[in-house]
């Protein structure tokens, strides 16, 4: 049953990175949609849309943190395997979920403000710090799940 | 420091040294023009003229990208930075007398390009035609010819393949007489057969109905002459196209030298439709003209020294009053400067603010260098950006940005040299597995990925002090507006109940002393109480006092929670850099052959590292403005204020040496 341990953390690591990379990859893929529009009318627009594209993109890192972090933890990075009961993989796996799941959403939901956002730049180029600002606040929430999951899995050691 | 106060100025001048005053302005760039309201004033009415401008920068503008099109000036992508360059009063008097002559030029090379591309599409044109006469080059007769006297020719395609034996059966099947007629096919394919029926007037009807009923139709464009004939004249044609293609082509070449002609004369027209549109706000009587407008007060002495001087001009400075829109106009130290375009992103400061550059500056560059925490990716942006300002003549809102760049390179130089992070893991990697040796100990203070917590800690520590300033400045506002009671209730009683309630909050995640906490719950009860008391304070009424009390504590307490809270993103981003960081130089050592190891680190380095640096440096930016902006800016900062716009040279390729 103890092999079950280590298969329960690692599937906690790849969740995250899987979620929230999906998320974030359909979030500048969607905002990347509507900056192509902007660029098309507009070259020279292309570096303030880039930033807004680039926002959704950091949950697919929180993500790809907390997997990098619980793998060398669990010294899967290192090829020395510690040994986990069936409850500590469950508790690693758990610890996952805040940033997968959190991460995920709010890839989309930040994508879909910072895409609003592209249509500040369109119209009004000068106040696109507004639309950076806006947009940045959706990440608030991915950041405070970040946090949880790598508070709990720094307190599973 | 900060926003400069502004005079309002008005100008009194005879209208004969209008031009020379206007001019003068214009270079000084100190003065906004507002617009006269006075009714008495003739005003002229100068969008005509500024229209005619406009076209012509239109004109030169686009006579510019030609050139460049056709005599591209050779120029390496760095040098783009270069600022514009600088012009002597003396060669611009020169200039300007040539102007007319840069308006022909530019006329000039626009009509060579119409030229060059009418012919192009000459050239595609005959092309189609050339093509659609390939099929027809057999035919040694002009596809016009009807026929002779006692003859009729019939020239043109049916449908599908077919030989001439076909059409000789289909023609006999109505008339055997096949001596009177004379059937060649030109050019056979799938689709379509070129045929020759030739057929004696007698039968001419008759054959006729039959090549009509196999679906005869006449050549869409029948030539006069024999096809090959036509094909030459076709070819001759496209020779003479091209030819005057590339007697365009040197005729815009010959421009070449002519670019800075142009540059300057774009620059020119800018400048004078500036001008007419600063005109077009004065007012003027028969013999004077009145300009209003705003200056700054630093520079209000010399410039009506300065004209005062040379002129006879009655000038007043003023005190704009309540009602005014004054313009405003940043000017910091050479260390708070650059963050000026981060204010600007937000809002500039309205009238009751401060300018807030000076005070974010410091923390901007701090939070920065935590956040990026790399401190080979910091020397990085000290070394490139330092190169480009050293470099290039590089100017306006781009230096700044550049050295706000340079100021948060060095910062994230400092912070990870703290936390011991130089591209990632790469010393002790280098140190145990190539040389085999024991890795120093890179960090400086404390490595965030093995204590997080700490480094947790000490980011909402940097978020309270952070918020502290920023209240402390709304503090000195309202202090200094002399509402010294007010200052003190609205700021003392966060300050004693947020410092209270820390530790305890801390406590969940460390040890403290116990008898810190208890002096913490002590101070948190006791700023609870003071903010409960104080909140409500502009009403009368003592249950209103009560509850709006009550509700400014909810306000308190959740609004620095969730302040705090937000600073974690300075563990997420510094995490991410470093842990990213380490998973590239982690692919890159898989490799146990030390000489693979060797080559695949060092590609995986080349590309790894400046993809990570990229997409963190952004990330760095992206929340560090929004820690300035929503955090620290909402303790005390409004915003709304108007960009001083003053008249001035709003050149894109030259600037004047400054000798008067």
């Amino acid at each position: 049953m103890d092999k079950y341990g280590i298969v329960l953390a690692v599937l906690g690591a790849i969740l995250a990175a899987l979620l929230a990379g999906i998320g974030s990859a359909k979030g500048v893929g969607m905002v990347g949609e509507a900056a192509a529009g902007v660029v098309a009318e507009d070259p020279s627009k292309f570096s303030k849309v880039l930033i807004l594209q680039l926002l959704p993109g950091t949950q697919g890192l929180y993500g790809l943190l907390t997997a990098v972090l619980l793998l060398s933890q669990i010294g899967l990075l290192k090829g020395e395997l510690i040994s986990l009961s069936l409850t500590q993989g469950l508790q690693y796996f758990i610890a996952c979920l805040p940033i997968a799941v959190v991460g995920y959403f709010s890839a989309c939901y930040q994508a879909r403000t910072a895409v609003a956002g592209v249509g500040i730049v369109a119209k009004k180029p000068e106040q696109s710090g507004k639309a950076i600002s806006m947009a940045a606040m959706v990440e608030t929430y991915a950041i405070l799940a970040l946090l949880v999951s790598i508070l709990a899995i720094n307190g599973l050691k | 420091m900060a926003k400069l106060l502004m005079k309002k100025i008005e100008i009194v001048a005879l209208l004969s040294d209008r031009k020379k005053i206007m001019e003068r302005l214009q270079r000084r760039e100190i003065v906004e023009f507002s617009d006269c309201k006075d009714e008495a004033l003739v005003k002229l009415n100068t969008s005509a003229t500024v229209s005619q401008f406009e076209k012509h920068i239109v004109v030169a503008l686009q006579a510019k990208d030609i050139l460049n099109e056709y005599a591209p000036a050779e120029k390496s992508f760095l040098s783009s930075l270069n600022g514009r360059r600088e012009m002597d009063k003396n060669d611009f008097g020169k200039f300007v007398e040539a102007r007319d002559i840069y308006l022909k030029d530019c006329y000039d090379i626009i009509n060579c390009k119409k030229i060059i591309s009418d012919n192009k599409a000459s050239i595609i044109r005959t092309q189609t035609l050339k093509d659609a006469l390939a099929i027809w080059t057999d035919l040694d007769i002009p596809m016009q010819y009807k026929g002779t006297k006692n003859t009729k020719c019939f020239i043109g395609v049916i449908p599908g393949k077919k030989t001439s034996e076909d059409i000789i059966l289909a023609i006999a099947a109505r008339n055997p007489n096949l001596e009177m007629l004379y059937v060649d096919v030109v050019s056979a394919f799938k689709e379509q057969t070129c045929i020759v029926v030739m057929c004696h007037n007698e039968i001419a009807d008759e054959t006729n109905e039959v090549i009509r009923h196999m679906g005869f139709i006449l050549p869409s464009d029948p030539t006069k002459q024999e096809p090959k004939e036509k094909m030459q004249i076709y070819d001759n044609d496209i020779i003479k196209y091209n030819d005057e293609i590339s007697q365009n082509v040197e005729k815009i070449k010959s421009y070449a030298n002519k670019n800075e002609e142009l540059e300057f004369f774009a620059d020119y027209l800018e400048m004078r439709k500036d001008k007419y549109i600063a005109l077009n706000k004065i007012g003027h009587t028969k013999n004077t003209f009145i300009i209003n407008g705003y200056i700054p007060e630093k520079y209000a002495d010399k410039c009506v020294n300065e004209l005062e001087e040379r002129f006879n001009v009655a000038i007043s400075l003023m005190d704009p009053d309540e009602n005014d829109d004054v313009p405003v106009l940043l000017k910091n130290n050479g260390f708070s400067a650059p963050v000026e375009s981060i204010t600007e992103m937000y809002a500039l400061p309205g009238k009751n603010d401060i300018d807030p550059s000076s005070v974010m500056s410091f923390f901007y560059y701090m939070f920065f260098g935590i956040m990026l925490s790399d401190a080979g990716y910091g020397l990085i942006m000290v070394l490139g950006t330092a190169f480009v300002l050293k470099k290039f003549n590089i100017e306006g809102p781009m230096k700044k940005t550049l050295k706000m760049f340079l100021y948060s390179g060095i910062s994230t130089v400092f912070w990870g040299a703290m936390f011991g992070s130089w591209f990632g893991d790469i010393v002790p990697i280098i140190c145990e597995q190539f040389l085999h040796v024991k890795a120093p100990d890179m960090a400086l203070w404390f490595e965030p990925i093995k204590d997080p917590i700490k480094f947790l800690l000490a980011a909402f520590g940097f978020g309270i002090i952070h918020l502290f300033v920023g209240l402390g400045v709304n503090f000195t506002m309202i202090w200094k507006s002399g509402k010294k009671l007010d200052a003190i209730l609205s700021v003392a009683p966060v300050y004693i109940f947020v410092l209270g309630a820390a530790p305890l909050c801390a406590a969940v995640l460390v040890g403290i002393p116990t008898i810190v906490t208890q002096i913490g719950g002590y101070m948190a009860l006791g700023g609870a109480a003071l903010i409960v008391l104080t909140s409500g304070r502009t009403t009368k009424n003592i249950f209103a006092r009560f509850g709006l009390g009550l509700y400014g504590l909810y306000g308190v307490a959740s609004g620095y929670l969730s302040d705090v809270l937000s600073y974690s993103r300075l563990l997420a981003l510094g995490l991410a850099t470093g842990s990213i960081a380490g998973v590239v130089n982690l692919m890159g050592s898989m490799p146990s052959n030390l000489i693979f190891k060797g080559i695949l680190l060092t590609i995986v380095f080349i590309i790894g590292h400046p993809l990570n640096m990229a997409i963190n440096l952004l990330g760095a930016y992206v929340h560090t403005n929004r820690l300035q902006f929503v955090e620290f800016f909402s303790k005390f900062y409004e915003g709304g204020g108007r960009n001083f716009n003053p008249l001035k040279l709003n050149t894109k390729f030259i600037k004047f040496k400054e000798n008067d």
